[in-house]
């Protein structure tokens, strides 16, 4: 546990000192709220998910990029896989509450919310959903562009495609907008459910891909053996 | 300055170096003996203080080829190492074998595979052909990157520390000391993307023998070395032999290879690249 | 201080080749220390070698296994460190100083043929 609860927190102070991530972070879902602050309620507040979502998986994608040169020796050093990507989520997850709470107070502030624990919720399965998304965009690319370029790619999707539809199911963050329905239009709970679970869903296939990547990239290779200190060689 | 404060000065930088207390004394004693049969002063007799205590520093540490130390058993042991790009051999077929006492230099050109040849020993990389059997725990020293840019080289410590449960005032302490052996202070608050290059690969080197592996696989971490660090280095390199590690180093500089148990040429025979 | 007349610059290269071998052919004779050992380099027509020079080089020696030392009071006055010749060196005098008399021989030799006297 001392493992990963190390790697959490120096993935933390790593992040928490990138300035550019970090304002980008506060501002961005910022700026996405503003922007469609006097439309209906409903817009912005999916807009702000989206942006929060947007930037927290740009965080996770920067983290993992971060650390690639250094993983193969924290394994040398002890660690397993497992410490190492489940210790980063943890520290993604953190920064992305952090972010998310004083949002939820704007929200309430600014806009006249009847359903409020469900806009929590909705903030909170944004940040889960953005957290191993971000990972894996940065496990799966080398270089930190094809990533971050992805992620647009991935973003700007989401806006555009109709979330009636399949091929607006399949985004990611669909069900950031499905309880963001729920919690400003009124709508019935089926809304809630169908948001819960397609986040949860979401989140589990995005975890699973990212740790499947780190299991492969930091595997133990089958050419090297390892001998006990007392056999004789 | 007087000879008091001569003195001090002396005994405070070898305590600095690590020399033994025994010999700091012994040290002192002398200094103050041939002060007063030659009647000079210390200043006069042996210069600047500090830099008397380096020479008596390295000194100690020159070691001589006679003063072998005890040779041990296997530490890593590379048979058949082969490995393509493309359709082409990069390494084919190298065998390298180093004891618990021995320091190996991996040589050639660039782009004879010295690095991935590296990678593959330490289990980064798999070969297309060989195996590596590895007996006791590895240290690995990139050539750059390595380092988390925002990081303070204390909290690399502890991270690396980490891994195998050392408890962090611990893990601090060991990466300190090891820092001084290259004349660097790590207690500094700067991150690592504010370090110079050459102090990077300090960091570097210091998280590759943070556990005191048995097994040291150092590529090329010399760069941005100046040249007493780059000494500082190959005196680290013959401690760590004498301490009984296996240390492997990749290097494409000539000059200390007589001092090497084994030199692991990849240059391609001709005969091999004519295949 | 002014920059060192060539010679003595260039003497100072030499002794810091030599000074290890000449060193222990002082001690063939017997235990000396430090001060001692300076005195009879200056005698010898070395010049001055300061004791910053010096004591480096006993320390090779010593951790060489070629001299060894102990601390003892002199027969004059207060304790000093004492050193002198192990067989290893005894046997690395004999080695290296006729390598050293070959070698300058041969220099010598080069030296008459450039038409030095």
């Amino acid at each position: 546990m001392i493992r990963t609860w190390t790697m959490a927190e120096m993935t933390l102070r790593d992040l928490i000192r990138r300035r550019t991530v970090v304002g980008l972070l506060f501002l961005l879902p910022l700026v996405f709220y503003l922007a469609r602050r006097d439309d209906h309620t409903g817009q912005a507040v999916k807009f702000l998910l989206l942006g929060l979502g947007f930037t927290s998986s740009a965080a996770g994608l920067f983290a993992t990029s971060a650390a690639r040169s250094l993983e193969p020796r924290l394994r040398l050093g002890g660690y397993r896989t497992i410490d190492l990507y489940v210790g980063r989520l943890i520290a993604l997850i953190a920064v992305g509450l952090a972010i998310a709470v004083p949002y939820l107070a704007v929200v309430l502030a600014d806009q006249d919310v009847q359903r409020m624990p469900a806009l929590a919720l909705a903030l909170a399965l944004t940040v889960l959903v953005a957290a191993p998304l971000g990972m894996l965009l940065g496990s799966a690319l080398a270089r930190d562009m094809e990533g971050v370029l992805l992620l647009l790619a991935v973003t700007s999707a989401q806006f555009l495609t109709d979330p009636a539809k399949i091929s607006g199911r399949v985004m990611p963050f669909w069900s950031a907008r499905e309880i963001a329905t729920y919690a400003v239009d009124l709508t019935d709970i089926g809304y809630l459910r169908r948001g819960v679970t397609h986040a949860l869903v979401c989140a589990a296939i995005l975890f699973v891909a990212t740790a499947a990547i780190a299991a492969v990239r930091l595997r133990r290779r089958r050419h090297v053996r390892i001998v006990s200190s007392s056999a004789p060689v | 300055m007087t000879d008091q404060e001569w003195l001090v000065r002396m005994a405070l930088e070898l305590r600095r170096r690590a020399v033994a207390e025994s010999r700091i004394n012994q040290t002192v004693g002398e200094a103050v003996a041939h002060a007063r049969d030659s009647g000079q002063t210390t200043e006069r007799a042996f210069g600047l203080p500090e830099a008397y205590a380096a020479q008596v520093a390295s000194s100690l540490m020159a070691h001589v080829a006679r003063a072998r130390p005890r040779i041990g058993e296997v530490r890593l042991a590379a048979r058949g190492i082969g490995k393509r790009y493309r359709r082409r051999w990069v390494i084919r077929d190298v065998d390298l074998v180093v004891r618990a006492g021995q320091t190996a230099a991996v040589v050639g050109a660039n782009g004879t595979g010295k690095s991935t040849f590296l990678a593959i020993c330490a289990g980064f990389l798999t070969p297309d052909a060989g195996q590596v059997t590895l007996h006791g725990a590895v240290g690995f020293c990139p050539q750059d990157g390595g380092t988390l840019d925002y990081l303070r080289p204390a909290e690399h410590f502890a991270l690396l520390g980490a891994g195998r449960g050392t408890p962090r005032a611990e893990a601090r302490r060991t990466g300190r000391d090891l820092a001084a052996t290259l004349q660097w202070n790590a207690d500094s608050d700067d991150q690592a993307r504010h370090l110079s290059g050459g102090t990077r690969q300090k960091l570097n080197l210091v998280l590759a023998a943070l556990g005191d592996p048995e097994i040291l696989l150092l590529d090329e971490p010399y760069q941005g070395f100046d040249q007493g660090t780059y000494l500082d280095f190959w005196d680290q390199v013959w401690q760590w032999r004498d301490r009984g590690k296996a240390v492997v180093v990749v290097t494409h500089l000539l000059e200390n290879l007589d001092r090497v148990d084994t030199v692991l040429d990849l240059t391609p025979r001709v005969s091999e690249a004519e295949a | 201080m002014s920059p060192e007349p060539p010679d003595v610059a260039r003497r100072g290269q030499w002794l810091r080749g030599l000074l290890d071998i000449c060193v222990l052919a002082l001690l063939a004779s017997g235990e000396s220390y430090g001060y001692e050992l300076t005195q009879a380099l200056e005698c010898a027509g070395l010049g001055q070698v300061q004791g910053g020079t010096l004591y480096p080089v006993l320390l090779r020696l010593e951790r060489a296994g070629l001299i060894e030392a102990a601390w003892r009071a002199g027969e004059t006055g207060p304790a000093r460190k004492y050193y002198r010749l192990t067989a290893a060196g005894r046997h690395e005098l004999g080695a290296g100083g006729a390598a050293w008399l070959a070698f300058a021989e041969r220099v010598g030799g080069i030296l008459r043929e450039g038409g030095v006297e």
